[in-house]
């Protein structure tokens, strides 16, 4: 076996009550609750391979944190199979959480109170991590991370960016082969982003640590992932490379263009105008259906034009409509690994 | 002054929502009146009136301390400190309403519905239990009402300056532990004031803790009437009118010191 | 087991530490709390005055019961606040005990270990003081084997608190809050073992014995040390059950909690 973490029909349905309304409902509460039945993760299926940095992404409730979870033990399953790194995580926890380390973007493992450096002492006495091998990670961590400036700070005095830093360092102090990061950039503004993005980005390259990232926003995923696994109504609607993703569902350009006078109409086969501003109008095609450079022709031919601009729709976006037009849950809803 | 009904009114059901929680301390408090009548009955044995105090009145007295716990909340509150911790302060103070009335009128909505769910069946239940002695007339069930208002707005403006601490101290937890030790010691919750020694008693009368749980219960049972009454809601008065203008200038000061240091 | 003690001691430096970063407000701290629970008895025993004695026990009687219980309970309260319901239901809730089980540790000492409050150390003294006042006027009436029984009743103490603390958390596993109720049994427990106990009604009274048995932790030993008549005609014996059930009550609370702990599951989101 390959892969470091396997997961095949793995389902996890949970119990949603709903109570008796008044007072002496919270006490009928106490023996009797009506509830339903919600599939949050609904067979789903999917292997990773060590090195892999893969991106788990979906809307709101679609099933991430449920699968997180019973990775990392956190949750046991309803039905299904689940090793990462050779454990059933929930059946023998400590020895299974001394291999993987993880992050959850909105809560800390650190001590609030304590001062970050010795919430990282303590976390060498947990994961009893040898002295030279925590002397060398903190070193580096703390230049990479830039820690030192609030190493003496108490945890809950530290900004959200810095808190994710410290988290990120805690995480990795005793060398995890497999990390979960759960919305690890959730928050934080686009400089602090770019800083933990790029210490995921070292952490899978030059130590070859295997990352499972979920992530509300796309943009950590266009950075590092290469494969991405797209959940959604707790199925794996897609599962395989990015750019694949993107050339199948994706490939929406705009052509921006400045008219040498204003047009009342200038309207163009194969594409819609979707913004006009006096001789400004920007353009949406498909570039599977017609080519920037047949629709600049046509153009030309019925208009003068100043200037013009093509741009592909950035990632973001792309897969944003790819899940509110649920394209990927219609298409393939029965299959199994659609991009394999 | 709309503003302030809508803050009430939206406090009021939102602390009605919490019915399980409101259920559990109904029960704690309920107990623990029984426990403290227990106490008192065997430290009357057969006396009838220790100190101009029943035993009926003592009995009533414990109910009635146990049915305001969560009305007052008076040694425990730290909901104003929590929302300058977690930065919520800010646009609190941006409220349109004035920040005192605001969060006057959260604790006046919460104070509602507690009493409601909570303190009065309480006592209802505990009466089932035990003899109590209930006002006569319709004047002294207003006057309790009426003390039981003063009674929350001493409460309340206590509370809200130990809170405001948390304005200078990013440790003002500590400060409020203290704080509502003080008003837990002084307010007559324990025992019955009148069992006290008597300069111990009329020390407590006169703090504003004393003035808020004892004096309303003192009319409750009818141990003060007349002039002794109306000095009884001169005092309540007389430390609410206090405590509103201290929290005044503490909070202006408060804000100001938050404005220059950019909250 | 010798590491996890090691780390134990080492959770517990580490907040120390910490707690005593700020000696002023900490110093504070202790003796608010020492003055303000050390009032309540100095206001009963002034309350007492105009009575001389409650249930046939003076005011040197009722301190054995009264010291005993604010020291023992101040003692759990400082080393097993990690299990106090009122702060472990909100930690389940906000999936900090999902934390801990992430750590490769057992995780009872994790819980332990994770919150030590020094500042109970006011309450101890105040119970201390109690105990000292009480054993200064009783003294007459103790043997050598009372005064050995009184340590073991410390411990015993301790230790039925501490199982209602740890089966409080462990319904909070299933409440996901704080069950306000449980204050009945624990901090209630407190308040009916500083009493003589016969003065409670017998409903109360068969509940601390029979559903929580406070009753044998505190009144039946006392009778006993005390030399005070039993009104409720119990057999002698009671006075020594203490150790015993406190022991029982704890291996039961820890069995209790395992089995909620294999049984926990975090939340879907």
């Amino acid at each position: 076996m390959s892969s470091i973490i396997h997961v095949q029909d793995l389902v996890k349905t949970f119990k949603i009550y709903h109570d008796h309304k008044g007072y002496l409902g919270a006490i009928r509460n106490l023996f009797d609750r009506k509830y339903d039945l919600v599939h949050a993760v609904d067979q789903i299926n999917f292997d990773i391979h060590p090195g892999e940095l893969v991106g788990y992404i979906g809307p709101n409730g679609a099933g991430k944190s449920t699968t997180i979870k019973m990775l990392t033990g956190l949750l046991v399953p309803t039905s299904g199979e689940v090793r990462v790194n050779g454990y059933i995580p929930w059946k023998e926890r400590k020895t299974y959480v001394k291999h993987i380390g993880a992050v959850f973007g909105q809560r800390t493992t650190l001590w609030w109170d304590l001062p970050l450096s010795d919430s990282l002492t303590l976390l060498q006495h947990i994961y009893e991590i040898p002295d030279p091998l925590y002397k060398k990670n903190l070193a580096m961590f703390r230049e990479i991370l830039e820690l030192d400036a609030f190493m003496n700070t108490p945890v809950r005095s530290l900004s959200l960016g810095q808190r994710m830093r410290a988290d990120l360092c805690a995480a990795m102090l005793h060398d995890p082969k497999l990390v979960f990061l759960d919305e690890p950039t959730i928050g934080l503004d686009v400089v602090a982003k770019e800083r933990i993005r790029e210490f995921i980005q070292f952490i899978n390259r030059e130590r070859g640590t295997t990352i499972l990232l979920t992530t509300h926003d796309i943009a950590d995923v266009a950075k590092l992932c290469e494969r991405v696994m797209i959940i959604d109504h707790g199925k794996i609607v897609f599962d395989g490379k990015l750019d694949h993703l993107l050339r199948t569902y994706g490939g929406r350009r705009f052509l921006s263009v400045q008219f040498a006078e204003i047009y009342p109409e200038p309207v163009l086969e194969n594409a819609d105008i979707i913004k006009m501003e006096g001789n400004n109008v920007v353009y949406s095609f498909m570039r599977d259906t017609v080519s920037a450079s047949h629709l600049i022709h046509k153009l030309s031919e019925s208009y003068r034009i100043a200037d013009l601009e093509v741009n592909d729709q950035p990632i973001e976006d792309t897969i944003r409509e790819i899940y509110e037009k649920q394209l990927l849950y219609n298409h393939n809803h029965d299959k199994k690994n659609p991009a394999s | 002054m709309n503003a302030f009904l809508a803050t009430v009114r939206i406090s009021f059901r939102r602390q009605l929502t919490y019915r399980a929680a409101n259920l559990s301390g109904l029960a704690t408090n309920l107990m623990f009146g029984f426990f403290r009548a227990s106490v008192l009955i065997a430290l009357y044995r057969e006396q009838p009136s220790v100190n101009g105090l029943t035993l009926q009145g003592a009995i009533t007295y414990a109910g009635l301390t146990q049915a305001m716990i969560g009305y007052l909340s008076f040694f425990h509150w730290y909901e104003l400190m929590h929302t300058v911790y977690d930065g919520q302060v800010g646009s609190d103070l941006l409220k349109p309403l004035d920040y005192f009335l605001y969060w006057l009128g959260v604790d006046a909505g919460r104070a509602l519905g507690t009493l409601l769910i909570r303190g009065v069946p309480l006592f209802l239940v505990f009466a089932l239990f035990y003899d109590v002695v209930l006002p006569l007339s319709l004047l002294q069930w207003g006057a309790f009402l009426l003390s039981l208002l003063f009674a929350l707005l001493i409460s309340f403006g206590w509370r809200f300056m130990v809170n405001l601490a948390s304005f200078w101290t990013p440790n003002a937890i500590g400060i409020g532990r203290f704080a509502f030790g003080l008003s837990w010691t002084f307010s007559g919750f324990f025992f019955p004031l009148a069992l006290f020694p008597d300069w111990l008693a009329e020390f407590s009368r006169l703090s504003p803790f004393g003035a808020s749980v004892y004096i309303p219960i003192q009319v409750f049972i009818g141990n003060v009437s007349g002039i002794e009454l109306t000095k009884s809601l001169i005092i309540q008065l007389t430390w609410i009118v206090i405590l509103v203008i201290l929290d005044h200038i503490i909070l202006n000061r408060g804000v100001r010191k938050l404005v220059i240091q950019g909250g | 087991m010798k590491r996890s003690l090691s780390l134990l001691a080492k959770l517990l430096k580490i907040q120390v530490r910490s707690q005593l970063q700020y000696p002023t407000s900490f110093i504070l701290e202790v003796l608010s709390s020492l003055l303000i629970q050390g009032f309540f008895f100095v206001a009963f025993g002034l309350t007492l005055i105009r009575f001389d004695q409650i249930g046939g026990w003076n005011l040197g009687e009722v301190a054995f019961v009264w010291g005993i219980t604010e020291f023992s309970f101040g003692i759990m309260d400082m080393f097993f606040s990690g299990f106090d319901y009122d702060s472990f239901g909100p930690m389940v809730r906000r999936g900090g005990f999902d934390q801990l089980l992430l750590r490769p540790v057992n995780i009872t000492l994790q819980v332990l270990g994770s919150r030590f409050v020094l500042r109970r150390l006011g309450r101890i003294a105040e119970g201390l003081v109690i105990l000292i006042f009480s054993i200064i006027q009783i003294h007459a009436s103790l043997s050598i084997v009372k005064v050995l029984y009184i340590p073991v009743l410390v411990i015993s103490q301790v230790l039925f608190f501490s199982s209602l603390f740890i089966i409080g958390a462990t319904t909070t596993f299933w409440t996901m809050d704080r069950l306000e109720i449980l204050n009945v049994f624990t901090y209630g427990g407190g308040e009916v073992m500083s009493y003589p106990m016969h003065i409670f009604p017998r409903s109360i009274r068969l509940i601390f014995t029979f559903i929580v048995p406070a009753i044998f932790l505190s009144y039946y030993p006392a009778v006993y040390i005390l030399n005070k008549p039993n009104p409720l005609g119990s057999p002698a014996f009671f006075a020594f059950l203490a150790p015993f059930i406190s022991a029982f009550m704890f291996l039961l609370a820890l069995r209790f909690w395992r089995f909620g702990v294999k049984n926990y599951q975090s939340t879907g989101s």
